[in-house]
């Protein structure tokens, strides 16, 4: 993966991440949609840790910074707050918005990524 | 009349009673901003902060909500919950203007920063609103 690529992951991670915290302050909180993505966002770090070591990189230093980034951004997805029994709160009748969910539209924003 | 609750928004459980329809809308609109406004918030932090996109957004979203706010104002439901509803639509506006808001700036594609392709993540961040599909829009 080259450096670019790179970049416009983490940029995406993380606005994906800044969408998702808010999420997890509401009643996603208790949601599968929300435990879902909490595990395809770390899924995409731990992916992006292993193409940034199989990336041709000069600078050590660049190669740092990408990594020391990649880290914070898997220690705010781990922090990500989930409940532990979650169900999704459409079945539950909680969650009244239509058949939209906003993690997932969340998670869409991964997709202006090329 | 039994109440459930259909949202969680800055630290306070919502509840409304079944059919209550009106409410579930600005509900489920706030529920909206609270995602955006932390995604553009993170997009605050981003090259997008010194580019014309992100500031256009914002502006957007200070106008919708004005509108909501407006709406809320002339909806007739009980003052507690207006005024409970209220306070939120006056939170976020707070938080939206403390984002960029000069259009002036060069889009970052522009200025050679922003690699991501055709696609613009603060004009996509408005597209959360559209994961709403229910209820209707009010016609206040």
């Amino acid at each position: 993966m080259e450096i670019e690529q790179i970049e416009n992951t983490q940029r995406g991670i993380s606005i994906v991440l800044g969408a998702l915290q808010a999420a997890s302050r509401d009643i996603c909180k208790n949601c599968i949609g929300l435990e879902g993505a909490k595990t395809k966002v770390g899924k995409m770090i731990k992916k992006l840790g292993m193409d940034l070591g199989a990336a041709s990189i000069s600078c050590e230093k660049t190669k740092t910074d990408f990594q020391t980034h990649i880290n914070s951004l898997s220690k705010v997805t781990e922090e990500l707050e989930v409940e532990e029994e979650c169900e999704c709160q459409k079945t539950a009748k909680n969650c009244k918005m239509g058949e939209g969910c906003f993690v997932n539209a969340a998670l869409d924003l991964m997709k202006l990524v090329r | 009349m039994v109440k459930t609750r259909c949202g969680r928004i800055l630290g306070e459980d919502i509840c409304i009673e079944e059919e209550d329809t009106p409410t579930l809308y600005f509900i489920n609109q706030l529920r909206a901003y609270q995602v955006v406004l932390a995604a553009l918030k993170a997009l605050d932090q981003d090259v997008c902060r010194d580019g014309c996109s992100l500031p256009s957004t914002v502006n957007r979203v200070i106008k919708r909500l004005g509108k909501l706010k407006n709406d809320l104002e002339a909806l007739d439901v009980a003052a507690e919950k207006k005024e409970s509803l209220l306070s939120k639509i006056n939170s976020f506006l707070a938080d939206a203007k403390k984002l960029p808001q000069d259009t002036s700036q060069t889009c970052r594609k522009s200025a050679g920063e922003c690699l991501i392709g055709s696609g613009c993540f603060a004009a996509e961040a408005m597209n959360l609103f559209k994961a709403i599909t229910e209820p209707e829009a009010l016609k206040v």
